[in-house]
């Protein structure tokens, strides 16, 4: 299997904390956190009761497709989801449990010890204010700096993250910055307070991809220069496949397989990760080839299937699969699992006749 | 390096302005009025410098002279001259004008970004309180408050001022509710940015175009104000005179001479159109969408 994408250089010294095993605490642990929105017609609940944990630069990398619960997650970590969404479960990052934290406390949080990166920059970056201004706050939220000690950080921060002549830079506004720039400013600010979890939401997206591999070299030098861990969320496989040590697939709101990227992308053991895999498309194939796609729609978290979520797309449904919910099997050991009924044929390799056949809805 | 020294950390808002009035003088249209303005404003701060005559010393015997080169906007009832009366007037007009317009701005933009940030009940009756000073017609309201207050200078502006607030307020407040909801700032709170920050420091500098938009529409609304009230005689009390009172005392004396309302009325006019016309070319300048197209 080819995957197409950036390949993102690593040095060497950062597979320390690497998967599968998590040493030591964690920075983040997630216990059965679930993301409901009440409508008119009925809690809807796009992220459903999902728990993992994140160990001390680590990177773990949040896949799925658009939908899935990626980007809601991410938003229910740093307690952004205001009413009338509603999060339960447990967040805790580095042993205090999110919930329990007052408004200033959680401020304090935000931005020190979880910052986070988002898809377009131009958005995230007020239009009105210089870079060197929004940096030097980002700093002097978290940091007791005077004014000119703060631009230094600041200044050096974006020599980090890779800008030119950084003091002149700073006199300038998001508009007059390419897109690849700002995003090194939004690294920069983010990894302003060293915080000890970065979440980037789609941090390459609206890149071009040869930016892509630059910015991506960049993030990745930076969190493991200072340990930082990471969550990437993506839809693109190959960008997770490159930065993460480890993957969770994300498919309607759940997180249905976890796996070392090694591995996953080797052998992956749900259907809807082998699926999304053969989807990436061989750029050396004939033209006349149809592009794989994985037949159906993913699921309205309104109207969910019976059963397991994926079963009307997968290729290896059984009876069972349309009436229980699967449970995370373990693959392995280490914490790689997979919510699949299937799960123990699929790891030893039986070859599965497809139940339905594909293309069927 | 040089570079380090002048490099701007500045507050909220200094970052947005510095450009304005460089980009306005840039245009033609915009630059005139700035020049007529800034006459106009001149013209009342150094009235002693630029007459002769005393506002108030009377000269029975120069009665409603036409206007001639001593005396350009001939004179009074009393002899005084006109042009001298009209100068000194501007302080008066221009001054409450100024003053109640800051007045509006400050309490206008406060009352709206409370109400935008805090939201609920808070935004309802801060909101509904405004509807209802609005529901009142503005020269009917002040005329109660001045008549139970008193028509001092001081009060005046207060008066005005507060009474223009709540146009502020709603536009403030929406201004501020389009801001609330953007992702820079959503990316302040997740920086950890306190309620106080993000409204300095995210709404307020972009809302300040239209703030400042408004704050011309404003300044032209408490000028006309003033010399309606002052035209019907709740405004600046004699001796003193703004331009309403001059107005109103020609109107008085139409038959006897034409010029004695003419002048006060078209500076009052030439005033409010002209600032009017600022609005109109700060709100061109100010637009994003241009400013980006001029800087390329």
């Amino acid at each position: 299997m080819t995957v197409q994408g950036p390949r993102v250089a690593r040095p060497p010294d950062v597979r320390a904390a690497a998967s599968p095993a998590a040493s030591g605490a964690p920075v983040l642990d997630v216990r059965n956190l679930s993301v409901s929105f009440a409508t008119p017609a009925g809690p809807v609940t796009p992220v459903r009761d999902i728990s993992f944990t994140v160990a001390p630069g680590q990177r773990v990398g949040l896949v799925g497709e658009s939908g899935s619960g990626k980007s809601l997650t991410a938003l229910a970590l740093m307690r952004l989801i205001h009413p009338p969404g509603r999060v339960t479960g447990q967040v805790f990052l580095g042993g205090t449990d999110l919930a329990r934290l007052d408004g200033r406390e959680l401020a304090k949080v935000r931005g020190g010890q979880v910052a986070m990166v988002y898809q377009d920059p131009m958005s995230a970056l007020n239009p009105v204010q210089t870079i060197g201004h929004q940096i030097v706050e980002a700093i002097q939220i978290h940091a007791d700096l005077g004014a000119r000690d703060a631009r230094d950080r600041a200044a050096s921060l974006l020599a980090d993250v890779g800008l030119q002549d950084p003091l002149r830079r700073m006199r300038s506004y998001p508009h007059e910055f390419s897109g690849g720039m700002r995003q090194r400013v939004m690294i920069a600010m983010a990894m302003s307070a060293n915080p000890a979890l970065l979440i980037a939401d789609e941090p390459t997206t609206a890149l071009d991809v040869t930016t892509q591999a630059l910015v991506l070299d960049t993030l990745s030098r930076l969190v493991a220069e200072r340990g930082t861990a990471v969550i990437l969320i993506t839809h693109d496989l190959g960008v997770a496949a490159g930065f993460c040590d480890d993957i969770q697939v994300m498919y309607a709101g759940r997180i249905v397989e976890r796996a070392p990227a090694s591995r996953l992308f080797r052998a992956p053991v749900h259907p809807y990760a082998e699926a999304l895999l053969q989807s990436i498309c061989d750029l050396d194939a004939d033209i006349t080839t149809e592009l794989p796609v994985i037949p159906g729609q993913p699921p309205l978290p309104s109207a969910l299937p019976s059963g397991c979520a994926f079963h009307p797309r997968c290729l290896y449904a059984l009876d069972v699969c349309r009436t229980t919910e699967p449970a995370p099997f373990a693959v392995g050991t280490g914490g790689a699992m997979a919510e699949c009924h299937r799960t123990d044929e699929r790891i030893a390799g039986v070859v599965i006749a497809p139940v339905v056949g594909p293309g069927v809805r | 390096m040089a570079g380090t020294r002048d490099l701007e950390v500045a507050g909220p808002g200094a970052v947005a302005l510095p450009g304005v009035m460089r980009r306005l003088l840039r245009r033609r249209a915009a630059a005139i009025v700035l020049v007529l303005l800034g006459l106009l404003i001149l013209s009342a701060i150094a009235a002693p410098l630029l007459t002769s005559y005393s506002p108030t010393a009377l000269a029975p015997r120069d009665r409603f002279l036409p206007p001639s080169p001593a005396h350009p906007f001939g004179t009074d009832e009393l002899g005084r001259d006109l042009l001298t009366r009209v100068l000194f007037g501007g302080r008066i007009a221009l001054g409450i004008g100024a003053a109640s317009t800051v007045i509006a701005m400050l309490v206008g933009t406060a009352w709206g970004f409370i109400a935008a940030m805090r939201q609920g009940w808070t935004d309802e009756i801060l909101m509904r309180l405004a509807d209802a000073t609005m529901a009142i017609p503005t020269i009917l309201f002040a005329l109660v408050l001045v008549a139970a207050f008193g028509a001092s200078t001081v009060n005046l502006a207060i008066i005005i001022g507060l009474l223009l607030a709540p146009v502020t307020a709603r536009l403030a407040r929406s201004a501020a509710l389009d801001e609330l909801k953007s992702e820079y700032v959503l990316a302040a709170v997740a920086s950890g940015a306190t309620r106080t920050r993000i409204l300095l420091s995210e709404v307020l500098p972009n809302t300040l175009p239209s703030l400042l938009v408004l704050a011309t529409l404003n300044a032209a609304s408490a000028i006309l104000t003033e010399a309606s009230l002052s035209f019907v005689g709740l405004g600046v009390q004699p001796p003193e005179a703004s331009w309403g009172t001059l107005l109103f005392q020609g109107y008085q004396k139409l038959y006897q001479t034409i010029w004695y309302a003419i002048f006060p009325g078209v500076v009052i006019f030439m005033t409010i159109w002209l600032l009017n016309l600022l609005a109109d070319q700060l709100q061109s300048v100010l637009d994003p969408r241009e400013r980006e197209s001029s800087r390329a």
